[in-house]
């Protein structure tokens, strides 16, 4: 008999948890399938019945309502559903009803069972709880990292720059002299081509000068004997992991008939992992004009892309480009202090929203603001005019453009004196209203960069105790994060946004990182609690007690797994020379990953309805 | 009355099938056949299609495919596709499109068991293909060769039930299989097997009658 039903074999092998399943299991589980058609608004699945099927949607998209009433989930082309059915002995809590014309497989229950018995990748896909599924998503997606480093050999790093190295009757000062010139910190010591020890700077310091060894010596008398060595085809892991067990910085390299080829350092090492960021941190840090900093600055998406590349975690990746982001901020207001003078009274440079949060990307706008010291006069006031508008200029220059919604210092209702700030938050927090509150969110992220401290703490402590306990304005925070619209698992229809070259895709900023950032927020607030990065602020609430520590957990990893999805989809773009945006296709995602997405949303959606209830009452 | 007519028709055909004194003509005969008021929520149908290697009237049949289902849904365990055995060298054209090579047409079945196969599952059911005709043709050539005598077939055409559902579509394209489906959200299909493009028709035929009322009649669908 020819290969029968390839259509829905093949559908099943690209729709998770059928694709981990061998090609005969897949070939004989079609047979078993019964092919259902709904029309838009037919029910499918009415509370209360009986069911004995899986349901997988073929094409078309379904609504699954808890208890009959309030949405919970649409599920489109690739999804499963009433398998919660099939676990609890065929009792329906979920209405299910087409909400387009749908084409749906039916397993039958006994197979299903059957598979969860007999496949663990099933069984987990299958798992009760979303918060377990998301785990085993975000630990799958750091083991998918971290393999890049092992399959990356550190071939690929050496320089083609010939090793430095003398013979082992070399003095120990023409040896240190060699360094020096060839400006090398670590020397090879060689005997007949072989390696036969190194020499390095540590080495002169430890046990040359610490010792007062004679500079005449043979550098073999000091130099460290047969040193571990690595073939060029091994991984950067293990060269890590040797380093790591070592307590060293420099291992040599061994070519295929054992000859020297390089040494390798750690810094080697760390620059193919992205310590560009360090490089580009430098160069900013030192930039001596405002043509050198917006040089320096265009390094970070580079850096950016190549910590993606190297396997770093979504957490690294977002702290080192907020350093970096923070130390052009930092820089543009030192140079522009050289430009104008030193300020006549104490100031300090403010950032708002992702960089306070220490959780930027590429490609974002400045949100920035000066407060300034009570005792500044009218003269004084032009100064911080021009400064601030130097910084936001320079900013815009260097990749940082102007923020749309006027939050820069080159604004003046953003260059406040502390008393200013702090009449401008306590009108936030005792009037508030639904468009207040809508602009003026990001201003409860905020940060000190640069200048005076002291003044930044000065308006955050005030804020904090003014809102705390404040459950109008808590009331309408919580309020004002329900307003995201978080796609419940459909990737079509109702939540695709079309990014700015038409492609359809789903925000992964707006309709998930959002939420997780106004909810850490809000209870963050509630309770008084200082801290203001998102992961942070998740921690702070479960040692507070104020947030469960699975629910805590569970939603880093949601706000981790969309970052890391996004940040693969911004380096994907920044490498075809696109500009970063945060729309993703779901046709770029594998069914998997999908799936997992589908469970973060879940989570989100859970933390916002506890948000709701626990801070959303305060409204009449 | 064009209705009765034809099911007198039918009876009258099943009779003379009877007749012939080949127990496999008597079986079909003496099938469950539906009435022609019974409602399509009721019918045993199947859906069926052919991969011929040409157009013409003597075309050699390639393969086969087939499926049992009712308007309730398409349960897939009782499917059947058959590569035929033929010798003749195939039209390169359809073997283009079909992806049946002479080697695998060869490896196939003998005609003769195929049909023997086909009669016993389309005995009280009601043939269901896109662009039925084809297929009515083909069953009466391939029993007639095997039988010495064709047998009656009752069917529903899924192309000419949209230009029913549908009449104002301009030219043919909009009726072809996949045009349609795409009209009801179902799925792409690539492949063009026998068995595909029956689960295509049988598919087609649920979302068609997901438009119309429950109690439509078998009758007001047959031979439209």
């Amino acid at each position: 008999m020819v290969s029968e039903l390839g259509e829905i074999q093949s559908f099943l092998g690209d729709t998770a948890p059928f694709d981990s399943l061998s090609p005969d299991m897949r070939a004989s589980i079609t047979r078993r399938i019964t092919v259902r058609y709904y029309r838009a608004g037919e029910v499918i699945l009415a509370s209360g019945e009986q069911n004995d099927h899986l349901f997988i949607v073929r094409s078309g998209a379904v609504e699954l309502r808890l208890a009959g009433a309030e949405l919970t989930a649409r599920l489109a082309t690739g999804s499963c559903f009433a398998s919660p059915s099939l676990l609890r002995g065929g009792e329906i809590r979920n209405t299910t009803i087409a909400l387009e014309d749908t084409l749906a497989y039916l397993l039958p229950g006994q197979i299903f069972h059957e598979l969860r018995q007999n496949s663990a990748q099933f069984r987990e896909f299958f798992a009760e709880s979303e918060s377990e599924r998301i785990r085993s998503a975000v630990r799958e997606l750091k083991l998918k990292r971290s393999n890049t480093l092992e399959q990356s050999s550190i071939g690929a790093l050496l320089t083609h720059r010939q090793p430095v190295s003398c013979s082992p009757d070399t003095k120990v000062s023409d040896a240190a002299r060699l360094m020096s010139e060839s400006d090398v910190s670590t020397l090879a010591i060689c005997a007949d081509d072989k390696l036969i020890g190194i020499f390095t700077d540590k080495d002169l310091r430890n046990r040359v000068v610490a010792r007062a060894i004679g500079f005449d010596e043979p550098v073999s008398t000091v130099m460290t004997p047969s040193p571990v060595t690595l073939p060029e085809s091994a991984n950067i892991s293990e060269a890590m992991a040797m380093m790591a067990a070592g307590g060293f910085r420099h291992i040599p390299v061994l070519g295929q008939h054992g000859e020297l080829r390089a040494i390798l350092s750690a810094t080697d090492i760390l620059a193919h992992l992205g310590d560009s960021a360090i490089d580009t941190g430098m160069l900013v840090a030192r930039a001596a004009s405002p043509e050198a900093l917006v040089s320096a600055a265009q390094g970070i998406p580079d850096g950016f892309t190549r910590m993606e590349a190297g396997g770093f975690h979504a957490e690294h990746t977002m702290r080192f480009t907020s350093a970096l982001g923070e130390a052009v901020h930092r820089r543009a207001a030192e140079l522009a202090e050289v430009e104008l003078g030193p300020p006549p009274v104490p100031y300090a440079l403010l950032v708002f929203g992702s960089l306070a949060r220490g959780e930027q990307l590429v490609g974002s706008d400045q949100d920035n603001g000066l407060v300034i010291d009570d005792r500044v006069d009218e003269a004084g006031r032009t100064y911080f005019e021009t400064l601030g508008t130097r910084i936001s200029d320079m900013l815009d220059e260097a990749g940082f453009v102007y923020c749309k919604g006027g939050i820069m210092a080159k604004n003046a209702d953003q260059r406040l004196t502390v008393s200013e700030w702090q009449s401008r938050y306590e009108d936030w927090i005792d009037n508030p209203d639904e468009d207040k509150i809508l602009r003026a969110t990001i201003f409860f992220d905020m940060r000190a960069v640069h200048g005076n401290l002291e003044l930044e703490s000065r308006v955050r402590d005030h804020v904090l105790e003014k809102v705390a306990g404040n459950r109008l304005f808590l009331s309408y925070l919580a309020r004002d994060a329900q307003r995201s619209r978080i796609p419940l698992g459909i990737f079509r229809n109702l939540v695709l946004e079309k990014s700015e070259d038409g492609t359809k895709g789903f925000d992964a900023k707006a309709q998930a990182i959002l939420p997780v950032i106004d909810i850490a927020r809000s209870f963050t607030l509630s309770e008084g609690l200082a801290a203001v990065g998102t992961l942070d602020r998740l921690d702070a609430l479960a040692e507070a007690g104020r947030m469960a520590r699975g629910d805590a957990e569970s939603l880093k990893d949601a706000f981790l797994l969309v970052n890391e999805l996004r940040i693969a989809h911004q380096a994907a773009q920044l490498r075809a020379g696109k500009q970063p945006d945060n729309i993703i296709a779901p046709s770029s995602l594998s069914p998997l990953e999908r799936d997992y997405l589908k469970d973060a949303f879940s989570v989100i959606r859970g933390g916002l309805d506890s948000l709701k209830r626990n801070l959303a009452g305060g409204i009449a | 009355m064009r209705e009765a007519f034809r099911s007198w028709r039918f009876a009258r055909a099943l009779r003379a099938c009877a007749a012939q004194g080949d127990e496999r003509l008597t079986r079909y005969a003496a099938a469950d056949w539906p009435a022609g008021d019974m409602a399509m929520a009721d019918v045993s149908l199947l859906a069926l299609d052919f991969e011929l290697d040409g157009l013409s009237k003597d075309a050699h049949l390639l393969q086969a495919g087939w499926l049992p289902f009712d308007a309730r849904g398409i349960d897939l365990r009782a499917a059947q596709s058959f590569d035929v055995r033929s010798r003749r060298t195939l039209d390169d054209d359809a073997v283009a499109i079909h992806g049946i090579g002479e080697q695998r047409a060869r490896a196939g079945e003998g005609i003769g068991g195929v049909v023997d196969d086909l009669v016993g599952a389309l005995a009280g059911r009601i043939m269901v293909a896109h662009g039925a005709s084809v297929e009515r043709e083909v069953i009466s050539r391939v029993t007639r060769a095997r039988y010495g005598h064709a047998i009656p077939v009752r069917s529903i055409c899924t192309l000419a039930l949209e230009r029913k559902l549908n009449p104002n579509l301009v030219g043919n394209g909009p009726y072809r299989l996949a045009a349609t489906r795409k009209r009801y959200g179902l799925p792409d299909y690539g492949q063009h097997d026998a068995l595909s493009d029956a689960l295509a028709a049988a598919e087609l035929l649920l979302a068609q009658l997901s438009r119309m009322p429950a109690a439509t009649r078998l009758g007001s669908l047959e031979r439209l």
